[in-house]
């Protein structure tokens, strides 16, 4: 028997043909949808205390707009249970409040996805992961919350691939990227205290991302010489299309704690990869990015008929080239499981020394 | 628990109304006075000076006016589009040649066109389906637009020179007048 003795029956040509109606119509990111009805919705909307044509998000440029009601479909299709929602409504807040995603950036051919971070209660009591596989499948939560935006994207704002969305490559993370911060094995406050909001508050923190980059250092104690190994991950000259770059560094719990049994705050190490994520400017010459374009200020060989000087040009040390704006361009926070030297550099777009976009999740309690 | 219902719309395109009215075309442009809308790309602007010359040499056409938006990746302002359409008879705009200016060069098209203005917009072919795209979302699927071969970019002024003289016979059938 290839069957539980106590597993339910289904009609499962009737579920195949739902599923296939919504394959149909293109309405999924390519795997198989969940079908939503009303009477399913209704669970969705009765989970928040915002009404349904209550707008998250407008893109006047599509000529769109999301509302309560389009993002519960959406979320609902994506496999999320009804009290995921009032974290995809953070989520939304927070994409919303970005400045890259109004301005296009989800059309770009630079392929990038929007990152979800999570913070506080909410995390335990809807089982998102923050610990081993953090960036991996087998966590409803985490997975179905992160591709609620990209099923939204898709849908109701008409970004389908090959056709509003241009990326040539995107990243891996564009099925979906929600993670939650491993607050229990961090030495520092969580992301969402440092930025002015109630640790026992829940939220969530959007990033426009690019890439990915495992780190793997299992071979040192000494802060230094992991805070450098992360620099120069930062530092890389493939990363620098514009003067400077930006980064999250999500760090495993071993990780974090060499740091904080070192006594370095999450500024000592900010500062530390600030100072070190330079490139000399013989190695952006190199790669033909030493100067930068007078139209659009991205990085170009110092030769080209466009090309003006970077900022570092007309400092004390014109040799030296500062990937980062300001220590703030990194952002810090802790996830994974305590069980090896790993951490992960994440790309992120935009975020060059502003706060972060976060939203509190709300009507937690409805 | 509740019976067959039906599946639900996850898009919302049917809260719009579609609007494909082009604006009116002229007998013909001479003397006319032409926009050229500059979205800030590379070569953008000596392709665009390019169809405005070869409008006069093959039609007649009367001054070019060149127009700069603020960001490639977004419309132009609205004031700005009301005041290309106050001073110009017809615009070309140029030049979509990536992900999101490409699909904003066409809506820079479409809403020219609703402010009463014919509009040519162009992108590189590359980029085609996602002009097509954004005519959808704009409420105005099949509006025609011309695709000039990729790249655009890394070409110089004798290259420029051919990419403007092989879009002209689309850019003239777009504003209604057959060269």
């Amino acid at each position: 028997m290839s069957a539980l003795i106590d597993a339910p029956q289904a009609d499962a040509a009737e579920i195949r043909s739902a599923m296939e109606y919504y394959a149909r119509r293109e309405w999924t990111d390519g795997l198989p949808v969940v079908p939503v009805t009303e009477s399913y919705l209704a669970e969705f909307l009765a989970s928040t205390s915002s009404g349904p044509d209550e707008v998250l998000f407008t893109m006047p440029h599509l000529n769109r707009r999301l509302t309560v009601r389009l993002a519960a479909i959406n979320a609902a299709m994506a496999g999320c249970l009804p009290e995921y929602f009032p974290v995809v409504l953070a989520a939304w807040e927070a994409v919303a409040k970005e400045p890259y995603p109004k301005r296009g950036i989800w059309q770009s051919t630079t392929g990038t996805a929007p990152l979800l971070i999570v913070n506080g209660p909410v995390r335990g009591r809807i089982g998102l992961n923050s610990r081993g596989n953090v960036f991996g499948s087998g966590f409803r939560a985490n997975a179905t919350i992160g591709r609620a935006i990209r099923l939204t994207a898709i849908n109701a704002f008409g970004l389908r691939p090959h056709q509003l969305d241009q990326a040539t490559q995107a990243t891996l993370g564009k099925y979906s990227a929600c993670i939650a911060e491993n607050e229990e094995e961090s030495p520092w406050e969580p992301l969402h205290a440092e930025h002015g909001f109630d640790p026992s508050s829940s939220s969530v923190t959007a990033m426009v991302f690019r890439s990915c980059m495992h780190i793997e250092a299992r071979h040192t104690g000494r802060p230094e010489q992991l805070a450098l190994d992360l620099a120069n991950s930062i530092r890389r000259t493939g990363s620098l299309i514009h003067e400077a770059s930006s980064a999250l560094a999500v760090l495993g719990p071993e990780h974090a704690a060499l740091f904080g049994e070192a006594g370095w705050s999450k500024d000592d190490v900010r500062r530390f990869i600030f100072d070190n994520a330079v490139n000399s400017r013989a190695e952006l010459a190199a790669v033909g990015k030493d100067a930068l374009s007078r139209h659009t200020r991205w990085r170009l060989p110092a030769g080209h008929p466009d090309a003006i000087p970077d900022q570092a040009s007309a400092s004390d040390t014109p040799d030296r080239v500062p990937a980062l704006k300001t220590p703030s361009s990194i952002e810090v926070m802790v996830a994974g499981a305590n069980n090896a030297g790993v951490s992960t550099i994440i790309e992120t777009f935009g975020m060059r020394g502003d706060t972060p976009s976060i939203a509190q999740v709300k009507d937690l309690d409805v | 628990m509740t019976g067959p219902e039906k599946l639900l719309d996850p898009t919302g395109l049917d809260d719009r109304a579609a609007d494909n009215t082009l604006a009116p075309r002229p007998a013909g442009l001479r003397g006319l006075t032409v926009g050229l809308l500059d979205n800030t790309k590379p070569n953008a602007v000596p392709l665009l000076r390019e169809i405005g010359g070869e409008l006069r040499r093959r039609a007649g056409a009367g001054r070019s006016i060149l127009y700069t938006k603020d960001y490639f990746g977004m419309p132009a302002a609205d004031d700005l589009l009301k005041q290309i359409a106050g001073e110009c008879d017809v615009v070309v705009t140029a030049v979509g040649d990536c992900g999101s200016c490409s699909a904003a060069t066409v809506a820079d098209g479409i809403l020219l066109e609703r402010l009463g203005v014919p509009a040519v917009s162009i992108v590189s072919d590359s980029f085609l389906v996602s002009g097509g795209a954004m005519a959808r979302v704009q409420g105005f699927p099949g509006y025609e637009f011309v695709a000039a071969r990729h790249p655009v970019a890394s070409l110089d002024e004798n290259q420029i020179r051919d990419r403007a003289q092989a879009v002209m016979p689309e850019v003239l059938r777009i504003l209604g007048v057959e060269s």
